[in-house]
């Protein structure tokens, strides 16, 4: 009887999760069809964010690795691929797995000996990694342009399809739709292997490095490979932020971009995946909220920041799960 | 000899914590290894286990030198430990514990029913199945040590170094512990290397001890010949007892 009324009680609740699942994926399916072109902009840099931070999330919430550098390999991505199109006159399509490629191999180059390092130490070498890599950007003229940015820059080349007729990616309403396809398949990748054997060896080390060693984890290549696949994902997102801004400046890439993605991880709850996607939702809103007072912006964040840990050090995750007993 | 430890010294700087150790272990034996505070028993084991690397000396696991390797190799070459203050894997439940040290070194991505089986099966043979969905962190150190114990099982030893045990357990939970710890040995075959306060425990369970004092061997043999030895008494209550 109560077993009967407990699993009535969970398939009811897989049905609202259901139910409402289906009503924000229908919510973010039509958005482009009502909102201003300035809305839509805004969204389709909070789905990139939502992926810088979900992969993020990987390395610091699954793998227990606090990096400053998610923001420079975001970078290093869009610039290779700016730079596969431009220079190389490879298609986007070829460019944007390329580039998830070879961040993922550079991220395995940094992390070898980084991860070397424990903790504070590793984290305060990635953050001056993050420095250099927007040196490099600002100061390689010939390669990047410099202080001038990266321009000419093309949208992913467009195809036809049966019904639909042309898919033009210069349209902000069609990129839109390809950001949003890009986070769902980030999304659901990182849900599988978090939950896969892999997954599991990642949060062993996250718990306890020395116990993991012990049973017989190889914890440095482990750490290695979570920074690598981390780092791949930020380089495939930046590869779509390139092609969507068409104009590539060091600026966009300072340290600051880095330090973003992890308050953004952390506001929503690390080692969930979908809290730290709420927290770039949040994030991104709040920034574009805040454009009259740029210099604000951090404060305000830096505040936001200090009181949602002292509260909840779990994020908004965190809350959820106060309010419902459980994420979802 | 499944173990042979030679001329083993590890030093610290200017602290020499082992000096030119040479012990060897029978497959199937109970070794205990007993020694006052700093007499360089946990490094020993850290030694062997990969943890560091030995100052000079080698270490042999069936004829075959394991000293200089890493801890998780050392692992999978057959040698599992226990940790003098426990560790546990504080945010998953006992049975995800227990499935991680068995899916650390297997290829595939997933986790299949025969492995899920033989969760169960160490679960009930460390007396753990009514915490299966217990979180690790929230058990009491007891039944930490019996985890810690289930997943250095899970991981397949030869052989298994467990660094105190039985510290801050009650007498029930340390009979309860020598019982577990006697059917390793048995029934699996597992060869046992303790390092133990518990002289109850010790006494009871081992067949050949090991005496170490600042970081040398003084005395070895059975139970009885170690605990009346002179040296033994000397380095535990001081000259006077001798």
């Amino acid at each position: 009887m109560v077993t009967t009324l407990l699993s009535r009680q969970v398939s009811l609740r897989r049905i609202l999760v259901l139910g409402a699942a289906t009503v924000v994926a229908l919510l973010f399916l039509s958005v482009p069809m009502g909102a201003t072109d300035y809305v839509i902009y805004v969204m389709v840099l909070a789905f990139l964010f939502a992926a810088l931070a979900a992969s993020y999330d990987l390395l610091l919430g699954y793998t227990g690795q606090l990096s400053f550098a998610h923001g420079a390999f975001y970078g290093i991505g869009a610039y290779t691929s700016a730079l596969i199109t431009l220079r190389a006159g490879l298609p986007f399509w070829v460019a944007f797995p390329l580039t998830g490629v070879f961040v993922f191999v550079l991220a395995g180059g940094v992390g070898f000996p980084a991860l070397k390092l424990r903790g504070a130490y590793f984290a305060v070498t990635t953050f001056f990694f993050a420095h250099f890599v927007y040196l490099v950007f600002l100061n390689s003229v010939a390669l990047t342009g410099g202080p001038l940015g990266l321009s000419g820059i093309r949208p992913p080349e467009g195809f036809n399809l049966p019904i639909l007729g042309v898919v033009d990616f210069g349209s902000l309403r069609i990129y839109y739709y390809l950001a949003l396809a890009f986070l769902v398949a980030v999304v659901g990748f990182l849900y599988i292997l978090v939950r896969s054997r892999l997954g599991r060896l990642f949060v062993a080390i996250r718990e306890d490095e020395v116990l993991a060693e012990s049973i017989g984890i190889n914890t440095a290549a482990y750490k290695v490979l979570s920074f690598s696949i981390s780092a791949g994902l930020a380089g495939m997102t930046g590869s779509l932020f390139a092609h969507f801004f068409r104009l590539l400046h060091p600026s966009t890439f300072t340290w600051m971009t880095s330090e973003m993605i992890v308050i953004m991880t952390l506001v929503g709850g690390t080692g969930t995946l979908f809290g730290p996607m709420l927290g770039a939702g949040i994030v991104t809103f709040i920034l574009e909220l805040m454009r009259f007072a740029p210099e604000l912006r951090f404060i305000v964040w830096a505040v936001a920041l200090l009181t949602i840990l002292l509260f909840e050090p779990k994020g908004l995750a965190g809350i959820a799960v106060r309010l419902f007993g459980r994420l979802v | 000899m499944i173990l042979q430890v030679e001329g083993l010294s590890k030093a610290f700087g200017g602290v020499l914590a082992v000096k030119d150790l040479t012990f060897g272990v029978l497959p199937g034996e109970r070794l205990g290894i007993i020694g006052p505070n700093g007499a360089g028993k946990t490094t020993t084991f850290n030694v062997i286990s990969g943890e560091y690397r030995p100052t000079s000396g080698v270490v042999l696991l069936e004829n075959t030198r394991i000293d200089g390797l890493r801890p998780h190799e050392v692992n999978r070459r057959g040698i599992a430990r226990t940790f003098q203050i426990v560790r546990v894997f504080g945010s998953l439940s006992v049975r995800e514990h227990v499935l991680t040290g068995l899916i650390s070194r297997q290829p595939s991505l997933r986790i299949s029913s025969r492995q899920e089986d033989e969760v169960e099966e160490l679960l009930e043979f460390t007396g753990l199945e009514r915490f299966r969905s217990t979180l690790a962190r929230n058990l009491t150190t007891a039944y930490k040590k019996r985890l810690e114990l289930a997943t250095a099982l899970a991981t397949h030893p030869k052989l298994l170094l467990l660094d105190e045990l039985m510290a801050g357990l009650n007498p029930v939970e340390v009979e309860e512990s020598m019982e577990v710890l006697r059917r390793i040995n048995e029934e699996r075959g597992i060869t046992l290397v303790v390092v133990e306060h518990v002289m109850r425990a010790i006494m009871g369970l081992c067949q050949r001890i090991i005496v170490l004092h600042h970081g040398e061997k003084i005395a070895e043999g059975s139970p009885r010949e170690v605990a009346s030895n002179p040296r033994v008494i000397e380095a535990y209550l001081g000259e006077e007892y001798a």
